[in-house]
């Protein structure tokens, strides 16, 4: 709630051609040599839930290949801000480094993307004046980049993101599913809770949870759960529930995933903006899934109405 | 009996099937990992699952051809029983995961496509897409969540596990965890612990592997007394994409389609790769291997191109180890329908087109065959008793180790494809015998367990409080973990010498003195990360003593392991019977190489903290070992005279049967 | 997963409901009156007559006009603001970073929704009830080619006209493409896209018949239409057998009509009008054509 959303505390200089001086001008052309031999990045930093902000500036030397994780990597080996000042590490979250885990989100020169997959010189291309990363906006932060996404696997569980088999003895093979259907299933199968999609959404807002004085943890997490509840359950979830329900046994529980994605938070509260479908690093299809959901969803509750 | 709990630390696809499968049978369960388990390093598996199937069986194919391909593959180095079992579960746990909805792909008539993958004849590997080890993952995560709905399992996110808890008789009895965003310890009370941790990759500094890949929790269990196996045997990939952060591994079926490996003739030519004439490009595997050219396995190609780069200098780059790997002479088109997922991987993270420009790939760490030494019960069939508390129990009772992180399934080398087999297996199998583990456990006295996890948590708080109290300016943990990898990767990957080894041995010992010397740039208590890596860091070099010690001891080549001063002769003599009495010679030294070296590498942590190497034999009641021949000069002759023999030594068994290998295990 | 029911508001357990009926008020009625007014304001261009004899249908209704206006229109309108108005305030609207087409479109749709809402109330008020103190004069549904003119002729009121006509029809054609996926009418990106050019085709339509309203009353010959109005109008009295309006032929309070006494019988063609195209939709079946004389009477 403390985010300070303010620009950088110093103006945006061009980037400093680093110590060693008589270093070819920055960006006179398109080649290689041209490029900074240093990286001016901006970090909004909070070190805490409920601390103010700040931001914090590195130079980063400039190496071929270098993705954003490698200048988090690099800040955090200095541990040292521009001015010299000797600084903790910026905490971050990343794991597979390969854009399939879904840890790396955060918001890079203002839009939402994986920070393994931002590569520097294409950065650095369209934004010459350096890099600005900071936390997703809505998601609580933990520390620095680091955020809270439970929210997002409790949509999971809202919609029942899964197939309810009996058990896990030999029952033999699934159902047949044609080429079609799996080249259906398949891209939605592919997300990776990254977040993305719920960063870049108007209609989805941020849920911070404060613990009371005395409340216990059981407490504390019961009232957390209920204030997601009431929240936007986003695309991720809605094309989650889309997939089970287009799936042969998936779709046995699909009243049960049907009550929930018209619940208080629902698909109803998707305003149609369609940038979760633009932001989506895999790709996915999401304005079909909702638009299948909302179909779904129509016809469900017309059900819903005369079965009463 | 109250019902058991148990303690999963990895969320991988060993850690979420055992969790789910525990559950199904009524345990409580506590689900541990340091990153939500949905972002386990498993999901970054892209290649497929084996197991026999209604198609290959048709074809000739079975459980033992592919128990036989394992063991082969491995070089004989696993005991075969959980081999054996694993292989006949295969179809059986192919078939769950389809019925869990992975989306695996279909033939027009609906049912599950299968491809081939190295190392067999048989179209084993049933696959999702491009992201195979993804797809799984995610249909065990919402098992989980389904159970974790229901109350069944808790998950502990963003935790590390610091160390188990041991009463007096050495039994498990929980473990002590930290909480890496409020940094707050506590102790979980459990009837079992298994570690199912994954691989140790980052012991390397960058490799294939995802950056929780520490091997921290399997150190952290050795340092407390479990032993460990086959330390030494680490998989390296051909080609991977070098890159600042990590090594992506590019699939080898970019040569498959054609793609050639080459380095200019003049080392480090800064020239335009396009623009260098044909006659100064050194396509080194085509010279080297006109049979196979470019398609040479795995092993081969990977000390090809480290060669050519070690010690021909010949490499691209000069600070950066790599060679070309072009596809650019290849129509455009037809690179886009055949490649075009793994072309993109290489677009998306080097920024540049691989159908216009070569690309430039390097051989990288990609698997750790070795792992916590595990247990099992024979059965009498061969395979192994299901139910039994010691299968997949580490030497310490009451705890457990699966997945990447045990030693059992994969030998000297792991087949592509195997390993998500056997993680899901060992997950899936291991849970009946730990519950019948955690019910036989005498129970300890309340005051007195109060008493051991007391102490245990003073000491991990104490150590916690020394690391963040130690004094400032330091060694920089990060720049050690880079010599540390820079180190390994130089002399334990794909060639050993005994005379790189011995020295690195002290570099490492050195490293990790320097370790105890390093501070802190964050001291603070909230989500600090440098504490984290910091022990993780220290944990790491347990872990390459015992890799450097086990390599360096064993004087020979076995799968992954070669030692160039150790190989096997080519046979020499032309003369047909000059040649088949070199045979004669050359399976002689065979056999008494299997007699020396046929053996685990067994590691315990010793209390001046080197590793204690000792040898255990392995169980190859199954299958007799046998040379392998691939590319070896004369191979057909030293054939001809190894199948004689083992006709003759399988007639000489027949004779006094019944000794098991496995039954003598403690 | 809702431990208890009954703790959470009317609102929250409906809430999927009141939305989708927020969603369907927006075509249904609101929608839908907004066409039809649209397209009768466009008939001003088919003539004064051809205007007045569709407001006098409307007119038609009588007593029941104020509570089918309430029922159908008003109160519809009321709640698609009110539940609009509480989804602007749950959006965070973020076209800065995320500069897309649809997103654009998104944050169109509230500024538009608000626009209209505005627009409306002040062009209800002004028209219905207040009149000149907010700009312009009343509406007068027995003169509505002249009284219209006369509100539309200060060029601002013009304008603001154009505005809060573009912004209510934008946000309708726009409503009626997302209502479509909202309702899972299209749910490829193909059908998307050509649900999007009727969308399209919609709003420049509507656009087009709201901006030729506003410039054929501009355009229009005040004196001359009320002319045409006062005689349909005293004919109608006749029908009703009331008397002639004692009002008609009098200006407007306060607002002198130019050429009011310059026989307006001859005056009936809408000169600044001839370059107009005729309106699209066909004259109703009985209506007054402006002839010299009274309509014969027909029937009783
Ligand atoms: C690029 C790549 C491609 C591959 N492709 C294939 C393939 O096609 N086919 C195949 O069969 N195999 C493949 N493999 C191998 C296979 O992916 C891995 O062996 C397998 O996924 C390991 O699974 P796991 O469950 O053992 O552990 P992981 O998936 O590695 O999970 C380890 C878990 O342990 C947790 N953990 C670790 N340390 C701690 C700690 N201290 N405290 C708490 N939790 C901890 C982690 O958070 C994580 O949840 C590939 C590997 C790589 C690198
Ligand atoms: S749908 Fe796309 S953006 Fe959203 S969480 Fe999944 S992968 Fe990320
Ligand atoms: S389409 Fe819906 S879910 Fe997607 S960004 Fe827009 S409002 Fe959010
Ligand atoms: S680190 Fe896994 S997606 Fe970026």
């Amino acid at each position: 709630m403390s985010t300070k959303h303010n620009g950088p505390a110093t103006a945006s200089t061009p980037p400093s051609t680093g110590a060693a001086g008589g270093e070819p001008a920055p960006h006179d052309s398109g080649d290689h040599l041209a490029l900074p031999r240093t990286i001016d990045v901006r970090v909004l930093r909070q070190d805490a839930p409920g601390q103010e902000s700040y931001w914090e500036r590195h130079a980063v030397a400039w190496e071929p290949n270098m993705n954003v994780i490698s200048v988090l990597q690099k800040i955090a080996a200095g541990a040292r801000a521009q001015d010299g000042r000797q600084v903790a590490p910026v905490a971050w979250d990343c794991n597979c480094l390969e854009e399939v885990c879904g840890s790396c989100t955060m918001l890079i020169n203002g839009r939402t993307r994986m920070a393994c997959s931002a590569l520097v010189d294409r950065l650095v291309e369209e934004h010459p004046d350096g890099i600005e990363l900071r936390p997703m906006l809505k998601f609580p932060v933990v520390r620095d980049l680091v955020v809270d996404r439970r929210r997002l696997f409790r949509s999971l569980e809202r919609v029942k993101a899964w197939v309810p088999v009996d058990g896990f003895y030999d029952h033999g093979a699934g159902p047949r599913i044609s080429p079609e259907e799996q080249e259906d299933a398949y891209p939605l199968s592919t997300c990776m809770s990254c977040g993305c999609c719920l960063e870049a959404c108007p209609q989805f807002t941020r849920i911070e949870t404060v613990r009371r004085d005395g409340e216990t943890e059981e407490a504390f997490e019961q009232r957390r759960t209920a204030a997601f509840d009431r929240g936007f359950i986003g695309a991720h979830a809605i094309s989650q529930a889309v997939l089970f329900n287009g799936h042969p046994i998936g779709k046995l529980i699909a009243d049960e995933r049907m009550e929930a994605v018209t619940d208080q938070g629902g698909i109803q509260m998707c305003g149609n903006a369609q940038n979760c479908v633009a932001v989506c690093p895999k790709s996915i299809p999401l304005t079909r899934s909702i638009a299948r959901a909302g179909r779904a969803a129509t016809m469900w509750a017309i059900r819903k109405i005369f079965d009463r | 009996m109250a019902q058991p709990r148990v303690l999963v630390v990895g969320g991988g696809l060993a850690g979420l099937s055992a969790a789910m499968r525990l559950a199904e049978l009524g345990s409580d369960v506590d689900l541990m990992s340091l990153v939500p388990v949905k972002r386990s390093h498993s999901v970054c598996a892209q290649g497929g699952i084996n197991s026999v199937n209604a198609l290959t069986r048709q074809q000739g194919d079975n459980e033992w051809k592919h128990l036989d391909d394992t063991i082969y593959g491995g070089d004989f180095l696993q005991h075969q029983p959980p081999v054996k079992e694993m292989a006949d579960w295969g179809p059986r746990i192919i078939d769950l995961m389809d019925r869990l909805g992975v989306p695996f792909n279909r033939t027009p008539e609906g049912f599950r496509d299968q491809r081939r993958f190295g190392g067999t004849l048989y179209k084993r590997t049933a696959f999702a897409g491009a992201t195979t080890g993804q797809q799984l993952l995610y249909a065990l995560d919402e098992q989980v969540r389904r159970f974790e709905a229901q109350g069944k399992i808790r998950k502990f996110e963003f935790w590390d596990f610091l160390s188990p808890v041991l009463d007096d008789s050495g039994r498990c009895r929980g473990a002590v965890c930290q909480d890496m965003v409020s940094m707050q310890f506590r102790t979980f009370p459990a009837d079992a612990v298994i570690i199912a941790s994954g691989g140790c990759g980052l012991v390397y500094g960058r490799s294939t592997m995802s950056m929780v890949c520490t091997g921290s929790a399997v150190s952290r269990v050795y340092q407390a007394g479990a032993a460990y196996g086959n330390g030494e045997f680490i998989q390296v990939h051909p080609t991977a994409i070098p890159g600042a952060d990590k090594l992506r591994l590019m699939s080898e079926s970019a040569r498959g389609e054609g793609g050639r490996v080459w380095v200019p003739r003049r080392p480090q030519d800064a020239r335009d790769p396009r623009s260098i004439p044909e006659a100064e490009r050194y396509y080194f595997l085509e010279e080297r291997y006109p049979k196979y050219m470019n398609l040479v396995p795995r092993d081969i190609a990977t000390r090809e191109i480290f060669d050519v780069c070690t010690t021909e200098g010949l490499s691209v780059e000069k600070d950066r180890l790599c060679v070309y790997l072009d596809l650019t002479h290849l129509p455009r088109e037809e690179l886009d329908r055949k490649l075009h997922g793994i072309l993109e991987i290489y677009e998306k993270f080097q920024g540049v087109d691989p159908r216009d420009v070569p690309m430039k790939i390097f051989p990288a760490v990609h698997y750790s065959m070795g792992g916590l030494w595990v247990d099992y019960q024979k059965s009498a069939s061969g395979g192994l008793e299901e139910g039994s508390p010691r299968n997949q129990q580490t030497s310490v009772p009451g705890l457990y180790a699966i997945g990447e992180c045990d030693y059992q399934y994969h030998g000297a080398n792991r087949l592509g494809a195997n390993s998500l087999l056997s993680c899901i297996f060992s997950g899936l199998f291991c849970a009946p015998g730990v519950i019948a583990s955690a019910g036989s456990g005498k129970k300890t006295a309340a005051d007195e367990s109060q008493r051991l996890f007391t102490t245990a948590l003073r000491r991990e708080e104490e150590r916690h409080e020394a690391l963040l109290t130690r004094p400032g300016g330091g060694e920089n943990p990060y720049q050690i973990h880079l010599e540390l990898g820079e180190l390994m990767t130089r002399v334990a990957t794909v060639v050993r010498r005994n005379d790189q080894l011995a020295p690195a041995y002290e570099e490492a010992c050195q490293l990790e003195e320097r370790w105890r010397r390093c501070s802190l740039s964050d001291t603070g208590n909230w989500t600090n990360q440098n504490v984290v890596f910091t022990k993780s860091l220290g944990d790491m070099f347990p872990l390459a003593k015992l890799i450097l010690k086990g390599a360096l001891l064993r004087d020979e080549c076995r799968g992954a392991h070669f030692k160039p001063d150790f190989e096997m002769p080519d046979i020499k003599a032309t003369d047909p019977a000059a040649q088949l009495a070199e045979a004669e010679l050359w399976c002689d030294r065979f056999e008494e190489n299997t007699r020396r070296w046929l053996k685990s590498t067994i590691a315990r942590h010793g209390t001046d903290g080197h590793p204690q190497i000792s040898y255990e034999d392995i169980d190859t009641s199954l299958i007799p070992p046998r040379p392998r021949l691939y590319g070896l000069v004369g191979g057909e002759t030293v054939e001809e005279v190894w199948k004689k023999r083992a006709r003759k030594s399988a007639q000489d068994k027949g004779q006094e049967k019944g000794v098991t290998a496995g039954s003598e295990r403690s | 997963m809702t431990p208890n029911e009954s703790s959470r508001s009317f609102f929250a357990r409906n809430q999927f409901l009141i939305y989708r009926l927020f969603s369907l008020s927006g075509l249904i009625p609101v929608g839908a009156f907004l066409v039809v007014h649209l397209l009768t304001n466009a008939s001003v261009l088919g003539g004064a007559a051809s205007f007045q004899s569709r407001v006098d249908m409307i007119h038609g209704l009588g007593p029941l006009l104020v509570p089918v206006e309430w029922a159908f229109i008003f109160l519809p309108m009321l709640f698609h603001a009110t539940v609009g108005f509480m989804i602007i305030g749950g959006g965070l609207p973020n076209v800065g970073s995320y500069p897309y087409v649809g997103n654009i479109r998104y944050t169109l749709q509230r500024a538009t929704g608000m626009i209209a809402f505005a627009f409306i109330i002040w062009h209800v008020l002004q028209l219905h009830w207040m009149g000149e103190p907010l700009g312009g004069g009343r509406f007068d549904p027995h003169h509505a080619t002249s009284s219209a003119a006369e509100v539309v002729a200060p060029l601002a009121i013009s304008l603001l006209y154009a505005i809060g006509v573009l912004s209510t029809v934008f946000h309708f054609a726009n409503g009626l493409w997302t209502q479509g996926i909202t309702w899972g009418l299209w749910t490829s990106p193909q059908a998307m896209r050509r649900a999007n050019y009727l969308s399209i085709a919609v709003g420049t339509l509507l656009a087009a018949a709201g901006l030729g309203a506003i410039g054929g009353l501009r355009g229009t010959d005040t004196a001359a239409a009320r002319a045409v109005e006062t005689r349909m109008d005293d004919q109608r009295r006749l029908l009703e057998g009331q008397p002639p309006s004692p009002l008609s032929g009098t200006p407007a309070p306060g607002r002198p009509v130019p050429g009011r006494d310059s026989g307006a019988e001859d005056a009936i063609d809408l000169r600044s009008g001839s370059d107009l195209v005729p309106l699209l939709i066909p004259e109703p079946a009985g209506a007054v054509a402006p002839t010299t004389g009274p309509a014969p009477l027909s029937g009783n």
